[in-house]
């Protein structure tokens, strides 16, 4: 990805896009550039990082969308984000040389509260106010011409959706640029800007600030800021010097003597400057109208019919994930098959096709076998978000997530979950509070993704009886299904309570967030976020999951050839001469093959028992015997490290059925349950798989973290390792608990 | 004079009120005044509870406060209690499409 700085050595002017949530910023960011722009993260940060170009008045400008917010002062990521690239302090970037603030016609005042913060920075500033059209409907009245009066800047409608007045707001740019940067209207009292003042002169003095000029604003900023974080994060980077924060807490302890509370001073000062600017320019209606989004709510929101229609809209996107991308991943395992013989037949047999051909494509395509899911999914919630849904499914699930001591947000990325875990963390961006994002992120792994589906198909089928009770109405193999839903969700939900209340303490803010109007949903909005979000997915997949594929296919490669293995060789070249000799035609031909078929699958399954993953399995026996498993079983959970799924490709091969078992064929699984059914202790003739053995397996894979993928997206996401190692850590202790009570109890109950 | 606040709780749906004061932890009152809801704030009780949905300026905002957290309104004088059944209207009363 380029970074920004490449971009500016050319001397490209950066716009930057500032507003409310909801206030249609990235529909007009998405009419501003349309489909020159690019996605990424600020640098260090998971903060998207919308950018792309457009021309305007003769000149490319850099547009930045920066993330919706309702104030300056930053409390969250975004937050801090959005501050600093306005402020000039955010480290790699240059700052921002004007600002676009898009406001909702119908929802002004709180738009201007930004303004006022933004005006303060000392940057050229163009209002956009959006959605008009909206506002007439619901008969509020702006005079724009009395707005353009009263404020030092160019005020300019739009309708983004439409298109409408995207070039009048470029000309207004291009214009800003012209003109000297707007003189500053304070909405505060002297005293406070006598401080703000003084602050600024001290900074300035002050020997070591790290280079660069500070911005106007930014005494004023860190004086408001009662919270500290921009303070803090200065003061890190050496920006400040270290005597910064008792000037302020002097600063703010003068200031309260005269009458100056902060931070309570900044909403007082700034919405009576709002108000005055609004006084007369906004009319609105005198009696309350229900608009056709409180008809709607009436219903959505609904104790009763609201809850109703939130499970059947659940169920929807479910059935649509887990059916409709059904043909189109049969489709990429398909794809994924022809490719791996593509590769066997051009590259010739050794270390590097194997590594091709099971290595990268048999790990990336395990994962990207998941892609059509994901897309869909992905487009459900794109589709929700922009026609206003999805604050109405926050506030319905609010009660309920209350009670785990989490908000409503994070419902969706909970429910993601279900479908694969990758996704629902990446939605779980959407919660403000870092506690409550974290501990959703850690428990989501918890819930059952769609990749344990053909482990806990395999091992149900084979191992539990097909007892039915109630007349057939339950059958004990889909009621051990449900078991092990029912499990990830209890002990998600244990794991949440158990976090909030000593990890990740602390309270949270009051829970608010607001109900957009409804709409249609924009086919240009959804697409672009489905494509943003599924190239972030794959670029996740292309290079984490890919390393780590790649690692444990070394080690089920490496040593080659061990002399363990001769003997088997031995026979088969014996077998092969025997072939050789036999005439054409002769009716041995079929039986020979089909010995040397065999021998090769054995000679196979005795590579990978002395490679460096199976002698780890043998090593790790002792550790897996009190679960009931053997070193085989042990082997195929290592293995199956990378992805969850490849363990039933594993156990096909250890258990000496070649590597080509298909999951989803018939013929193979039973295959397979034939040889697993017979699989026995060495030495002894017990059979391995018994049902307390196979529930433990299954125990295990429920709650257990292998996926590298979740892993990798959860680095990505909290910019850390520790959190990834914390719930790998957890987890992988939390299944081996539990698989172990699932063995013993089971055997007790059996023997019993 | 007597007081006529009362806290927000205790508002029926479809009624009107003005905020007087919200009290509590400084950074969450804060908070809430940055999203505009504040003292002389005139909000309408959409859906009573806890998460409660309040209509605010031209839009809704759903609120769960937290013990801590006390908001106090003062009824519109102007607008008499609902005449229709208050606390859950159904539905489909107010003639949706």
């Amino acid at each position: 990805m380029p970074q920004p700085s490449t971009i500016t050595a050319e001397q490209v002017t950066t716009v930057a896009l500032v507003g409310n949530p909801n206030t249609g910023k990235s529909t007009l960011f998405n009419a501003l550039v349309g489909v020159h722009q690019h996605v990424g993260n600020y640098p260090g940060v998971t903060v998207e990082r919308k950018a792309g170009r457009m021309a305007a008045g003769g000149q490319t400008l850099e547009v930045i969308d920066l993330p919706g917010l309702y104030s300056l002062a930053p409390r969250s990521r975004d937050e801090m984000v959005a501050c600093e690239v306005l402020l000039g302090e955010f480290k790699g970037l240059d700052r921002a040389q004007a600002v676009v603030c898009v406001a909702d016609a119908s929802n002004l005042q709180r738009c201007l509260y930004l303004l006022s913060q933004v005006l303060d920075l000392g940057l050229p500033v163009v209002l956009a106010v959006n959605m008009i059209d909206v506002a007439e409907k619901h008969g509020i009245e702006v005079d724009l011409e009395l707005l353009r009066q009263r404020l030092p800047i160019p005020v300019v409608a739009v309708q983004a959706n439409r298109r409408l007045g995207v070039e009048q707001l470029k000309a207004a740019l291009s214009e800003a640029f012209e003109v000297e940067a707007p003189a500053r209207m304070t909405p505060f009292p002297e005293p406070f800007e006598r401080e703000a003042a003084q602050l600024r002169g001290w900074f300035e003095a002050a020997p070591s600030t790290g280079g660069g000029a500070f911005c106007p604003g930014i005494a004023r900023r860190l004086l408001l800021d009662a919270g500290g974080y921009l303070e803090a994060d200065m003061l890190a980077r050496g920006r400040l010097p270290d005597e910064a924060g008792q000037e302020l807490a002097r600063a703010r302890a003068r200031l309260e003597q005269e009458g100056c509370r902060i931070p309570s001073i900044e909403t007082e000062s700034r919405y009576a400057w709002g108000h005055e600017v609004l006084d007369g320019a906004v009319r609105r209606p005198e009696t309350y109208r229900p608009s056709f989004s409180d008809r709607v709510d009436a219903v959505l929101t609904h104790r009763i019919w609201g809850t109703l229609v939130f499970a059947l809209v659940m169920v929807a996107v479910f059935q649509a994930v887990f059916v409709g991308a059904e043909p189109l991943m049969e489709w990429i395992e398909a794809g994924m098959a022809e490719a791996g013989q593509w590769v066997a037949s051009v590259v010739p047999e050794g270390a590097l096709q194997s590594l091709l051909q099971k290595g990268v494509v048999g790990g990336v395509g395990a994962v990207i076998v998941f892609l059509p899911q994901i897309v869909i999914l992905f487009l459900f919630l794109a589709v929700l978000e922009d026609c206003g849904y999805i604050a109405r499914a926050a506030y319905l699930a609010d009660r309920m997530m209350a009670r785990v001591g989490l908000s409503g947000k994070a419902f969706i990325p909970m429910l993601s979950s279900f479908a694969c875990a990758v996704p629902g963390i990446m939605a779980a961006r959407v919660i403000e509070d870092e506690r409550d994002r974290i501990t959703t992120i850690l428990v989501a792994p918890l819930l059952t993704c769609s990749a344990r589906l053909p482990v806990y198909a395999l091992l149900i089928a084979a191992f539990v009886p097909s007892w039915t009770y109630l007349g057939g109405l339950l059958n004990l193999q889909g009621l051990v299904l449900a078991g092990l839903y029912a499990l990830g969700i209890v002990v998600a939900v244990v794991a949440a309570l158990l976090l909030k209340h000593t990890l990740l303490r602390g309270a949270a803010p009051p829970f608010l967030l607001e109900l957009p109007s409804y709409k249609w949903p924009s086919p240009r909005n959804v697409a672009y976020r489905v494509v943003q979000r599924v190239g972030q997915f794959l670029r996740c997949a292309g290079t984490l999951i890919f390393a780590v594929s790649i690692l444990v296919w070394a080690a089920l490669y490496y040593p080659q050839n061990p002399p363990s293995a001769e003997p088997l060789r031995e026979a088969r070249q014996a077998l092969e001469a025997q072939r050789e000799n036999l005439p054409p035609g002769a009716p041995q031909h079929a039986r020979v093959d089909e010995q040397i078929a065999e021998i090769s699958r054995e000679i196979t399954g005795e590579q990978q028992r002395q490679s460096i993953l199976g002698r780890l399995g043998r090593v790790i026996e002792p550790v897996v015997r009190p679960l009931g498993w053997d070193w085989r079983i042990g082997c195929a959970v290592l293995a199956s490290l990378p992805a969850r799924e490849v363990v039933v490709a594993t156990m096909g091969v250890i258990y000496n059925l070649g590597e080509d078992v298909d999951h989803d064929s018939e013929d193979d699984r039973n295959l397979l349950q034939q040889k697993m059914r017979a699989a026995v202790w060495e030495g002894s003739g017990r059979p391995i798989f018994t049902v307390p053995v196979a529930l433990s397996i299954l125990v295990f894979f429920a709650l257990c973290a292998q996926c590298a993928a979740t892993l990798a997206v959860m680095r990505q996401e909290t910019g850390t390792w520790r959190w990834p190692a914390f719930a790998f850590g957890y987890m992988t202790l939390l299944a081996y608990a539990g698989a172990f009570v699932t063995y013993q109890v089971g055997t007790w109950i059996a023997g019993g | 004079m007597v007081d006529k606040t009362v806290p927000l709780e205790t508002l029926l749906a479809g009624e009107t009120a003005t905020i007087s004061r919200i009290g509590g932890h400084g950074p969450n009152v804060h908070r809430l005044e940055e999203f505009g809801l504040r003292g002389g704030s005139r909000i309408r009780m959409f859906r009573t509870g806890n998460p409660c949905i309040l209509a605010l300026g031209g839009g809704k905002v759903c609120l769960r406060c937290d013990p801590e957290l006390r908001i106090l309104v003062e009824r519109a004088a102007d607008t008499p209690p609902p005449v229709t059944v208050p606390g859950r209207p159904s539905p489909f009363s107010r003639g949706g499409r």
